[in-house]
């Protein structure tokens, strides 16, 4: 067989080849890293809440100026709550409680004072949470509070509070360890819990304790303010219905959109993934593109040795196999090269993405890999069939 | 394969020609094994394509070539690849040498597909044929009358019920020449191979079966 080589390489340009290296190379490149990268993002913007669940809303009265100055009740009546639970889309309303007395929690860090901040809670009626029942639940003997906190308050601590105070990140693992000081102060009266972070939420702007604790504490410490709710939990059958949004426009009031706001990050994560991806398409199309120019160039030079070479009985697939393993082998390189390079980007930001979402789990190579992979199988199909159809028509003595 | 016959075949350049007096194209002619034809000819009368048609590289023709009563058109690429390497060889006219390789490496690149001859037979055959300095060397560097002897060396390195010579002497001397027809023709005697020659005027002095006039 090298002999048969050592005549096809005739005419082999190397500065062609080198070419359609590198631009393959690039083009395999920004395919795998948009398809790597968007693998690897996604599980943060999508992030399931395993607490609250996709079809309940978080309803609440718009504030405007006007009504913040004539002191307007922001508060729902109760028509307008059981206006609600009469509408066909609804299947349940739940009222947000707060705390009505003074709250002050603090946060040890190291056994030292580290944070502490007055603070309140609300609550949801208990079965609007998705958490195990002894996991949600408080008692006046143990006197440990379970805390569902905002996700964001997470991202303030790791990205405000801690880097400036030389404090470690934490992920959400290590902030259900983390056990709180609570104080609570009114009606003449004062007591300790401790509490427990069990959960973050992206759905609701607010600091869920359960509802019996409120119930218990608000009779002890506020025993005669009004508990009028501000907001409310609607369980509805499809929050895609449009008279859900008709409805409370009419009423004048919110949605927490914050689900609307990870969708939307979701679909220009998508958009742009998507431009990056068509563009290394695009780049690795046309270094194809000269790659099969450049066999055709190869194949047209040395038309009249393959003509020989058949001729003297070489079948058409021994004369094809040298330009069909050089195109393979080429490819295959690219491909090992690219992957290679993909992992060491990826473990560059995968390091900055972790530091920003702790609490990420890497989508792994897998996907990329064997997108690459059936690129790869594409691009050599084509490759082989391409050079076998041109040494065809020399046999066939059209070239 | 024990036969090769012509049926009215007539090249298709030639279809409007009312004036064909030939022996080959638009007769019946049947080139049997163990045989020694020559076919002679004037230039354009179509020799190489004859030789172009029974090899399997032009079918530009009308009429039938059977082997063996096959008609050779219905063959396959794989079919005539084995023909080609077991069946029927071939001294082109324009000899279809390799230039940039050796002499040596010419023979090879065949004898490789076949596994017919050694090393040493091809060399001793060098030797036979006076270019024993010249296996080293580049092909395109030789005169043709060089490169005709190691097209026929490449010819000989594989099985063949048929040989075809396309004007094999038309640069080598008498001397030569003879040397040339004796390594031929021992070799399609031990083969029991049929030989046809053309020449369009000086040919190898060897006793032919039978000469047709192309």
């Amino acid at each position: 067989m090298h002999l048969v080589w050592k005549l096809l390489r005739q005419h082999v340009s190397i500065g062609q080849l080198v070419g359609f290296f590198f631009a393959n190379l690039l083009g395999m490149l920004i395919v795998l890293l948009s398809i790597q990268f968007y693998q690897d993002v996604k599980p943060a913007f999508s992030q399931e809440d395993s607490f609250i669940k996709n079809d309940y809303l978080i309803v609440s009265k718009s504030i405007s100026m006007v009504g913040g100055l004539t002191g307007q009740s922001t508060s729902f009546s109760e028509a307008e709550i059981a206006d609600i639970e009469a509408q066909p889309f609804s299947k349940g309303v739940g009222c947000f409680t707060a705390t009505q007395y003074h709250v002050y929690a603090s946060v040890g860090v190291s056994g030292g004072q580290g944070m502490s901040t007055d603070m309140f809670f609300e609550s949801v009626p208990a079965d609007f949470i998705d958490l195990k029942s002894d996991a949600w639940r408080f008692s006046e003997e143990e006197g440990i509070v379970p805390i569902i906190l905002p996700r964001s308050y997470l991202a303030i601590y790791n990205f405000g509070f801690a880097p400036s105070q030389s404090l470690p990140k934490i992920t959400e693992d290590v902030a259900g360890m983390v056990k709180m000081r609570i104080v609570m102060r009114g009606n003449g009266q004062e007591a300790v819990v401790s509490g427990r972070v069990v959960g973050f939420t992206n759905r609701i702007n607010t600091i869920l304790a359960p509802e019996e604790f409120i119930r218990w504490s608000n009779a002890r410490f506020a025993p005669n303010e009004d508990a009028s709710p501000t907001r409310l939990i609607v369980r509805v059958a499809n929050p895609a219905d449009e008279h859900i949004m008709e409805y409370f426009s009419e009423q004048g009031y919110e949605i927490a959109d914050d689900k609307l706001d990870a969708g939307k990050t979701m679909f220009f994560l998508r958009i742009v993934s998507a431009i990056v991806m068509a563009i290394g398409l695009l780049i690795s199309l046309l270094s194809f593109y000269i790659l099969m120019l450049s066999i055709y160039l190869l194949v047209q030079k040395n038309t009249q040795k393959l003509q020989n070479l058949l001729l003297i009985g070489y079948s058409p697939m021994s004369v094809c196999l040298p330009y069909q393993l050089l195109t393979l082998g080429m490819n295959a390189l690219v491909l090992l090269i690219a992957i290679l390079l993909l992992s060491l980007v990826r473990s560059y930001y995968l390091d900055m993405l972790w530091s920003v979402f702790p609490e990420m789990e890497g989508g792994g190579l897998l996907p990329s890999v064997l997108i690459g992979l059936s690129l790869f199988l594409v691009v050599g199909i084509i490759n082989v069939l391409a050079i076998r159809s041109k040494v065809m028509k020399i046999w066939k003595n059209k070239e | 394969m024990e036969r090769i016959r012509l049926n009215n075949v007539l090249p298709n350049v030639f279809a409007t020609r009312t004036d064909i007096s030939s022996e080959i194209w638009k007769s019946e002619v049947t080139f049997e094994r163990n045989q020694l034809y020559l076919v002679e000819a004037s230039s354009g009368t179509g020799k190489s394509s004859m030789c172009s048609y029974i090899i399997g590289y032009r079918h530009d023709y009308s009429g039938r070539i059977c082997f063996d009563e096959e008609d050779v058109r219905a063959f396959s690429t794989s079919r005539w690849t084995h023909l080609r390497q077991r069946s029927l060889s071939h001294v082109f006219q324009e000899l279809r040498l390799f230039p940039e390789l050796t002499a040596l490496e010419n023979v090879l690149i065949k004898n490789q597909l076949t596994g017919f001859k050694s090393r040493e037979d091809i060399l001793r055959w060098f030797e036979a044929f006076g270019i024993p300095d010249k296996a080293d060397q580049k092909v395109g560097k030789m005169s043709f009358g060089q490169q005709q002897r190691v097209a026929m060396m490449r010819a000989l390195v594989q099985p063949f019920d048929f040989l075809l010579v396309d004007e094999p002497i038309s640069h080598l001397d008498d001397a030569n020449s003879q040397i040339m027809a004796d390594i031929m023709m021992e070799e399609a005697h031990q083969q029991g191979a049929g030989v046809i020659v053309t020449s369009i005027g000086k040919h190898m002095s060897i006793p032919y079966d039978r000469i047709l006039h192309l």
